[in-house]
C-alpha cells in the first residue's frame, strides 16, 4: 500500500494539508453543511472516488507537464497552484503516479474558522471528510471547539478504521459520525488496509449515541454484500434513527485502471434490491438505496 | 410612453395575441394616446427623461382609472358576502371558492387581473371537513385560476402558519405545474413549522413557488401587508396607485463622474419622476372617480387610507459598472467591494430624495412613497442595458454564498419589495433542509424574499412572475400562447438571459 505517512501528519498538525473545501454542500450530513477535505487517506479502496486525497505530493512534477491552462507553476522545485486558472479538467489528477493532487493548500484552524463564520448564516453545521479525517485528530478537535461556539453542529465523516482510545476527545467534540462499513471481512482485498476496528468502533459510537448514517457500497467479488449488510443490519436495530444507505459501486470520473475492474463487479437492480430488502428485514428503520 | 393611432390597427390584425390580450392592449393604448402634459400637466421636463428612457412609466396610461394594484381584504366576503355582487357569506367550501373566483373577475388592476388573490390558506381553512373530496375541489379551484386569470402576476399568499389547507394547496400546486398564481409563503422561522417550510421548498424547487417572503422584516416596515404581483408587499385593503421606475443605468451615462450622478443628474431626474408620481396620483384619487364608485370601496374590501404608491428602480448593475469604468476599475457590480460601495452610495442619495418628499394620499405609509426594486420589463431598448432592481446580470453571478451576501446587502432599501432567485442542481430535491437553511440565512443577513426553482423544470421563475419555458418558446415562433406574461417573459429573456442563470451545487 503506498500509505499514508505519520511523520507527514506530525508536522502539519498546525496547519493541516486540505485538498478541497464545499462551503455549502447537501450530502454530507443533514441540511446545508461547510464541508472540509483532508488529504491523506489510511485506506486505499478499489472504488476510492477520491483517490487523489489518499497520499501527499512529492513534488515529482509530473503534473505540471500536462497542465494546459497555466494553473500549475513550479518555483524553487515545487509546485505552485494557481486556481484562478484552474478549469478543473483533471489532467493533473490522472498523471499524478502517487493518488495524490497539486492542488491542495495547507491551512491553519483559524484560518478554517474564518471561513465557515462567514457562511454561517447559511449552514448548520460542518463536516470534516477526506481522505480520513480521523488522522487530523488534533487539528479536527481544536477546529471543533471553536466552531461549536458559533452554534454549528460538527460532523465526522470517516472510513471507520481507528483506533477509538486515541479518538477519545474526537468522539467527545464530534456531535455525529457518518461511518462506512466498507465490508466486514477481506478489508485488505478491498481497502488495502489491515485493520479490523470498524465494526467495534461503530458498535463503541451507536452505544454513544453519535451515529448518523452508516454506509456500504455494494461491489460484486470484492465484498459478501449480504454478510456485510446483514451484520450492519443487526447492529443498526436497536437505533431506528440511524440511517443505513447502500450505495451501488459506479465508474464515472475514475481512472481507467479502476473503471476495467468496476464495470463488471457493478451489482444489479434486484441485487441492490435485495439488499434493501434484506436491511430492512433485519429491522433498519431507514434504508436508502443510492444507484 | 405614448402610443400611436398606428398601435390600434397593429394590435387589432395582430398573429400572435388572442382576443383577450388584443381587447386589454387596445385599453391600454387608448389610454396612452392621452397626452400626459394636457391631462396631468406633465412638465417638459418630465417628458424629456421618459423620452429619453430615464425615467420608465411601465406603460401604465394617463387617462387612469384605477390603482394599479389592489389588495383587497377577502375575509370582508367571508364576513358579510358582497351585497354589490348578491353573493351571501359563504357556508362552505363550494361556496367559498365560487365566492371567490366570482370576486376575482371584479378586482382591477393595471394588467386589469386582480394581482392579489387571498392570503388562500387562510381562507379555506375553516371550510375543510372531507380531506379527499375538499382537495379535489381546491385542485379545480386552482386550475380554474390558472385557465382564466392569464396573467401570471396573479399572487396568492400562504403561511406563515402551516394548516391543512396550506399542505393541499402545495400539493395542488405541484400537480397542477401552472404558472397561475404566483404564490409567496410568507416564512418566520419562528411560527412556520419545519416540515410544512420543507414542503414549501419541495414546490418552489420542482415549479417554482411558493417564493419566501421575510415575515417579520415585512411586518416591521408595512404592518399588515400582503405579498403581491411579482414580490411587492403592500398594505392590506388598500395597494398602490402608481409604480414608475428610473433606469439607473441609462442616467448613468449622462453623467462624466459619479459626484455629478450622485449630485446633479439623479436627483434632477429622481425629483421629476416624484413629481409625475403626485400627478398621477392626484388624479386618480380626485378626478378619476374609483374611490367614489367601486364596490370594493363602498363594501370595505379596500379603504382609500391604504394605498400608497411604489418608486421603482432597475439597472443599479450597470450605473455602477457605468461608474467603475469610469474610476478606471476593471471590476465588476457583484464582485467589486468598491462597486458595492457606489451601489450604497447611489441607494442612499435615493432613499434620502424619497424620504424628502412629502407624498401626496400615502398617510398609511407615513405620507412615503415607497422604494421598491423593481424586476425589470421589456418596453424599450434601454432595457437591455438596466438589469432588474440591484441584481448582479446573468453571467457575471458570483458563487452563491458571495452572491447571497452581495444581494442582501441592498434589500434593506426597499420595503415594498425586492427579491433574489437562484437556480439549483437536482441534488436539492433530496435535501429540501439545505435549501430551507440558505433561506434562513438569508434572512437572518436581511432578505426580504428569496426564491429558488430548479434547473432543469418547464415552469420558471423569470424576474418576479412565472412562466413556462416552452410557452416563451412558442412566443418566440411567432404562435399564440394563453398568458400575456409568456410574451413578457420572451421578451425578458432575449435581454437579460433569465433561462441561463447560473445553477447553483455545493456553494458554487
Amino acid at each position: 500500500m503506498q500509505g499514508y505517512s505519520k511523520e507527514k501528519s506530525e508536522i502539519m498538525d498546525s496547519k493541516a494539508i486540505i485538498n478541497n473545501i464545499l462551503p455549502f454542500s447537501n450530502v454530507d450530513g443533514p441540511g446545508n453543511r461547510f464541508a472540509i477535505f483532508f488529504q491523506g487517506c489510511n485506506a486505499n479502496c478499489i472504488y476510492c472516488h477520491n483517490p487523489e486525497t489518499i497520499n501527499y505530493c512529492k513534488n515529482c512534477l509530473k503534473c505540471t507537464e500536462v497542465c494546459s491552462h497555466g494553473a500549475l507553476s513550479v518555483t524553487n522545485n515545487k509546485i505552485v497552484y494557481n486556481d484562478s486558472l484552474c478549469i478543473f479538467c483533471d489532467a493533473c489528477l490522472h498523471k499524478c503516479p502517487y493518488q495524490s493532487s497539486p492542488k491542495t493548500k495547507k491551512i491553519t484552524v483559524d484560518q478554517l474558522y474564518e471561513q465557515i463564520k462567514f457562511y454561517k448564516p447559511f449552514i448548520r453545521g460542518i463536516t470534516v471528510s477526506g481522505g480520513e479525517p480521523t488522522l487530523h485528530k488534533d487539528f479536527i478537535v481544536e477546529l471543533f471547539r471553536k466552531v461549536k461556539k458559533l452554534g454549528l453542529t460538527c460532523f465526522v465523516d470517516t472510513n471507520g478504521f481507528f483506533h477509538k482510545k486515541e479518538m477519545d476527545t474526537l468522539i467527545e467534540v464530534t456531535d455525529k459520525f457518518m461511518i462506512d462499513i466498507k465490508t466486514i471481512d477481506e478489508v485488505q482485498m478491498l481497502c488495502g488496509i489491515e485493520e479490523h476496528n470498524h465494526l467495534e468502533n461503530l458498535n463503541y459510537l451507536l452505544k454513544m449515541d453519535k451515529i448518523y448514517e452508516v454506509r456500504t457500497v455494494i461491489i460484486n467479488d470484492f465484498m459478501d454484500a449480504h454478510k456485510t449488510v446483514a451484520k450492519v443490519s443487526s447492529m443498526l436495530k436497536a437505533y431506528p434513527h440511524v440511517k443505513y444507505k447502500l450505495i451501488r459501486v459506479h465508474a464515472h470520473g475514475l481512472k481507467e485502471s479502476q473503471k476495467e475492474i468496476l464495470s463488471i463487479k457493478t451489482p444489479s437492480d434486484e441485487k441492490m434490491q435485495q439488499m434493501k430488502d434484506l436491511a430492512k428485514k433485519k429491522g433498519v428503520h431507514t434504508v436508502e438505496c443510492i444507484l | 410612453m405614448r402610443s400611436t393611432v398606428n398601435d390600434i390597427m397593429s394590435t387589432a390584425v395582430s398573429r400572435g395575441l388572442t382576443y383577450q390580450q388584443k381587447l386589454f392592449n387596445l385599453a391600454n393604448i387608448a389610454e396612452r394616446l392621452i397626452d400626459p402634459q394636457e391631462n396631468l400637466d406633465y412638465s417638459d421636463k418630465e417628458i424629456e427623461y421618459i423620452q429619453k428612457d430615464m425615467i420608465c412609466d411601465l406603460n401604465e396610461g394617463y387617462a387612469i382609472y384605477r390603482p394599479r394594484y389592489i389588495v383587497p381584504d377577502y375575509f370582508i366576503y367571508l364576513k358579510y358576502g358582497c351585497a354589490f355582487l348578491d353573493i351571501k357569506p359563504p357556508e362552505d367550501l363550494n361556496e367559498l371558492l365560487d365566492g371567490l373566483l366570482i370576486l376575482y373577475h371584479h378586482v382591477p388592476s393595471i394588467t386589469s387581473f386582480p394581482v392579489f388573490i387571498g392570503r388562500l390558506d387562510l381562507l379555506i381553512d375553516p371550510f375543510i371537513n372531507d380531506e379527499k373530496n375538499d382537495y379535489i375541489k381546491i385542485k379545480r379551484f386552482l386550475n380554474h385560476i390558472d385557465k382564466t386569470i392569464t396573467d401570471s402576476f396573479c399572487h396568492a399568499d400562504i403561511g406563515p402558519k402551516a394548516t391543512k389547507a396550506g399542505e393541499m394547496i402545495l400539493k395542488a400546486i405541484i400537480e397542477l405545474e401552472n404558472p397561475t398564481p404566483n404564490m409567496t409563503l410568507r416564512y418566520d422561522p419562528d411560527i412556520t413549522g419545519e416540515d410544512f417550510a420543507e414542503m414549501a421548498v419541495e414546490a418552489c424547487l420542482k415549479v417554482s413557488k411558493p417564493s419566501f417572503s421575510n415575515e417579520k422584516l415585512y411586518r416591521q416596515d408595512i404592518g399588515e401587508h400582503e405579498i403581491v404581483s411579482c414580490y411587492n408587499a403592500l398594505p392590506l385593503a388598500g395597494g398602490a396607485y402608481t409604480l414608475l421606475r428610473l433606469r439607473l443605468g441609462t442616467i448613468a451615462r449622462s453623467a462624466d463622474s459619479l459626484e455629478k450622478y450622485l449630485n446633479v443628474v439623479l436627483p434632477q431626474v429622481s425629483e421629476a419622476m416624484l413629481s409625475i408620481m403626485d400627478k398621477r396620483i392626484k388624479f386618480i384619487v380626485e378626478e378619476s372617480n374609483f374611490f367614489e364608485s367601486s364596490f370594493l370601496i363602498t363594501e370595505g374590501f379596500l379603504k382609500k387610507e391604504n394605498f400608497t404608491a411604489m418608486f421603482g428602480i432597475i439597472g443599479l448593475a450597470e450605473a455602477v459598472n457605468y461608474m467603475l469604468e469610469l474610476e478606471n476599475l476593471n471590476e465588476k457590480f457583484g464582485a467589486s467591494v468598491r462597486g458595492d460601495e457606489i451601489g450604497h452610495q447611489i441607494m442612499e442619495k435615493i432613499q434620502a430624495i424619497v424620504n424628502n418628499h412629502k407624498g401626496l394620499y400615502v398617510e398609511r405609509t407615513q405620507g412615503k412613497y415607497l422604494l421598491h426594486a423593481q424586476v425589470g420589463a421589456n418596453l424599450s431598448k434601454e432595457d437591455q442595458f438596466n438589469t432588474p432592481a440591484h441584481r448582479i446580470p446573468v453571467g457575471d453571478e458570483p458563487a452563491l454564498p458571495l452572491h447571497l451576501k452581495q444581494a442582501g446587502q441592498f434589500h434593506k432599501y426597499f420595503p415594498s419589495g425586492t427579491g433574489d432567485l437562484f437556480a439549483f442542481d437536482q441534488t436539492y430535491l433530496n435535501k429540501p433542509e439545505a435549501v430551507l437553511d440558505i433561506i434562513k440565512g438569508a434572512m437572518e443577513i436581511g432578505y426580504r424574499y428569496i426564491t429558488t426553482y430548479l434547473e432543469n423544470t418547464d415552469l420558471i421563475r423569470v424576474t418576479g412572475y412565472l412562466i413556462k419555458k416552452s410557452e416563451a418558446k412558442k412566443v418566440s415562433n411567432g404562435e399564440v400562447v394563453l398568458r400575456d406574461t409568456a410574451i413578457m417573459g420572451e421578451g425578458t429573456n432575449e435581454n437579460a438571459r433569465v433561462f441561463q442563470r447560473k445553477v447553483r451545487n455545493n456553494g458554487q
